[in-house]
């Protein structure tokens, strides 16, 4: 399952903000957009274009699972969809890629910052 | 205001997307806030409209309808394949494509074999303006000194003149008013007179409306019978004005100084054109044209001092009592007029026949549009096909187009040759004439040959007779021909002057020159009425030796 989802990487900002997002519970549209926002910090807004273009892309590789509408929602033309488990291995792979990253580029910064005497 | 607006980005989704996601995008737009967020997401709506149709071809019918139930029960027929090729393939196609496009106009253009004739029909009413049928001979055409508008697309003309020549010189010899115009043809008129034509066809009247066509030449130098007036000469695109005009030293000077202008714009030898010019400010200078109050004296007077000192006969100043307008609109009609009065004449072919002993005779009394009258030579050329030897009869030929010139010389030969060159000397340009690839089903191109000349043989029809000599394809019988190598043009000067400057010059690939002013020299030399029944000894003689 790594070996495979190591395939995918590394992904793009938006793929590994949603799949993120969508790491704790099932989000409509609209959810993952405000999670985004969230875990950002607000630094990296994602707009319904990119989102919904996303998400078709993480639907056909399976990342992701539509579940369709709930009933009683605030809304009723939200749908929710889930993170799959193939979703949940791939945002692993990246999230220790990105992990190697920023242990290298830690690495790096303090080889580089001037000791002091 | 904005919320339709984005309805309306949403429907222009593809369907697979716009069915999957449009609702859940309008419901987030439903909960923006504000009017800036609705703007934020009406450009993320466009930004994403493009990328869909762009980008994302493989979503376009995710949610193909052929895959949903039909609704109500009711059989539904689709025919759209979901499948669409992805958007780099359709951009290396279309680069491709274009590459190709592009590769094959500039072989068609820079070929070395000038084959294929694309008629544009841009170029032709470019063309047709500068031809107009003229009440008079002060057509309107180059001015040096304040160019016309659409002067620069000259070069075109000349570019497709060998090609898509026009058609409309021979209507203007149809359509001239000799009454209104009084050009000074009666000098130096040492040209015989042409047996058998018809008195349109005979026209003598110079045609400075011309473009630079190959060939398409009139002869000057005739002396101008009294013509009827031509059917169509009414022409209600020219609205002229007769007007008796006295020259004053003004006038005169301006004359002058235009006929200058031309002479060393155009003429084909420049320092020629230089002598000219001199000459021309000498007379003015000493007085000489003083007394010339009258227009037409006048022109004739400027003649006679440019002959005098080039002994150029095709150099003329052309006086017209008629006023023109200065850019007459273009005639269509007068083309199909042009293209029915062929049709008409059979194209001039007056004999296509098989002579005693299987010779083949053609004679065609001249060298009409081969866009027009391409299928009556392949006609004509189609019954000829079986005979062992064939004579061009040109003894009434005045010339025509240089593309009908290619096009029959073409059934004499099994590749395609050079024929001869124009040299354009104010474009310092050289156009290339070859004939065209065999004829499928071509008998002829080793059959002897035999063209029959005269003093009347003119331009192309001389071309013909040169090209063929010179490339030892035929044997000319006959007499020597007019001497017409250089092709002019009409310059208008003002409303009532136009000067006429032969500004091309054929050049004969084989012999480097051409036959301008000492004619084509037959191989057999007889007196024209007698060069069919020579020419037919020769061919008989040739014959039996095989």
């Amino acid at each position: 399952m790594k070996d495979s989802a190591a395939t995918f990487l590394p992904l793009s900002p938006a793929t590994l903000h949603i799949l993120l997002s969508l790491a704790g519970e099932d989000l409509h549209g609209y959810g993952i957009m405000q999670e985004v926002t969230r875990q950002s910090q607000g630094k990296y807004k994602l707009g319904p274009g990119t989102l919904y273009d996303n998400l078709q892309k993480l639907i056909q590789r399976k990342f992701v699972q539509e579940l369709g509408r709930r009933p009683g929602d605030e809304d009723p033309r939200r749908r929710y969809y889930r993170l799959t488990s193939l979703g949940h291995g791939v945002l692993a792979a990246e999230t220790e890629r990105l992990a190697d990253v920023v242990r290298e580029a830690r690495l790096r910064l303090q080889i580089a910052k001037p000791r002091r005497a | 205001m904005l919320r339709p607006l984005y309805r309306c980005l949403l429907r222009l989704h593809p369907s697979g997307f716009r069915r999957r996601f449009a609702d859940e995008m309008r419901s987030i737009f439903d909960h923006s806030v504000g009017k800036p967020a609705a703007l934020r997401l009406l450009v993320d709506g466009l930004l994403s409209l493009a990328r869909q149709w762009a980008l994302r071809p493989e979503f376009w019918h995710e949610l193909s309808p052929a895959q949903q139930p039909a609704a109500d029960g009711i059989p539904a027929f689709y025919t759209l394949d979901p499948f669409r090729p992805r958007a780099g393939a359709v951009i290396h196609g279309l680069v491709l494509s274009t590459a190709l496009f592009c590769l094959t106009c500039f072989a068609i253009r820079y070929s070395w074999i000038h084959i294929l004739h694309v008629n544009i029909p841009a170029v032709q009413f470019d063309s047709l303006r500068s031809m107009q049928p003229s009440a008079g001979a002060s057509a309107t055409l180059e001015r040096p000194t304040v160019p016309p508008r659409w002067q620069d697309k000259a070069p075109i003309a000349l570019s497709t003149a060998s090609h898509s020549a026009p058609v409309a010189v021979a209507m203007q010899n149809r359509a001239l008013q000799p009454s209104a115009t009084h050009a000074s043809e009666t000098l130096g008129s040492e040209s015989p007179e042409r047996s058998g034509r018809s008195p349109e066809l005979l026209s003598t009247t110079p045609v400075p409306q011309a473009p630079l066509q190959p060939y398409v030449g009139t002869r000057v130098d005739q002396p101008q019978a009294p013509q009827p007036k031509p059917q169509g000469a009414t022409s209600a695109m020219i609205r002229a004005v007769a007007e008796d005009v006295k020259l004053d030293a003004a006038e005169r000077q301006r004359v002058i100084d235009g006929a200058i202008a031309n002479l060393t714009k155009y003429y084909i030898y420049p320092d020629v054109a230089q002598t000219m010019a001199d000459a021309l400010l000498a007379h003015e200078n000493s007085g000489d044209d003083d007394a010339a109050t009258d227009g037409e004296v006048f022109a004739d007077l400027l003649t006679r001092q440019m002959r005098d000192v080039s002994h150029d006969r095709y150099v003329m100043m052309v006086y017209s009592t008629v006023t023109k307008p200065e850019n007459p609109p273009p005639s269509l009609e007068d083309v199909s007029r042009y293209r029915k009065e062929m049709e008409e004449n059979n194209c001039t072919f007056e004999k296509v026949k098989i002579l005693p002993h299987n010779i083949g005779y053609l004679k065609f009394n001249e060298f009409p549009d081969a866009s027009i009258c391409g299928t009556t030579v392949a006609a004509a050329m189609a019954s000829l096909n079986h005979a062992d030897a064939i004579i061009f009869d040109l003894r009434d030929n005045p010339g025509g187009y240089a593309n009908m010139v290619a096009l029959i010389a073409t059934y004499l030969f099994d590749h395609p040759t050079h024929l001869n060159d124009f040299y354009n000397r104010s474009e310092h340009s050289t156009e290339q004439s070859w004939t065209h690839p065999p004829v499928p089903g071509n008998r002829l191109a080793d059959k002897p040959a035999f063209v029959l000349t005269s003093l009347s043989t003119f331009s192309a029809a001389e071309g013909f007779s040169y090209d063929l000599k010179m490339l030892k394809r035929a044997t000319l019988v006959g007499e020597t021909t007019s001497g017409r190598g250089h092709m002019g043009m009409g310059h208008r000067i003002d409303d009532h002057f136009t000067i006429r400057v032969p500004g091309i010059r054929v050049v004969n690939p084989i012999s480097k020159t051409n036959w301008e002013g000492t004619g084509v020299e037959p191989d057999v030399k007889v007196k024209a009425a007698d060069a069919l029944k020579t020419a037919e000894k020769l061919a008989e003689r040739r014959l039996q030796k095989k």
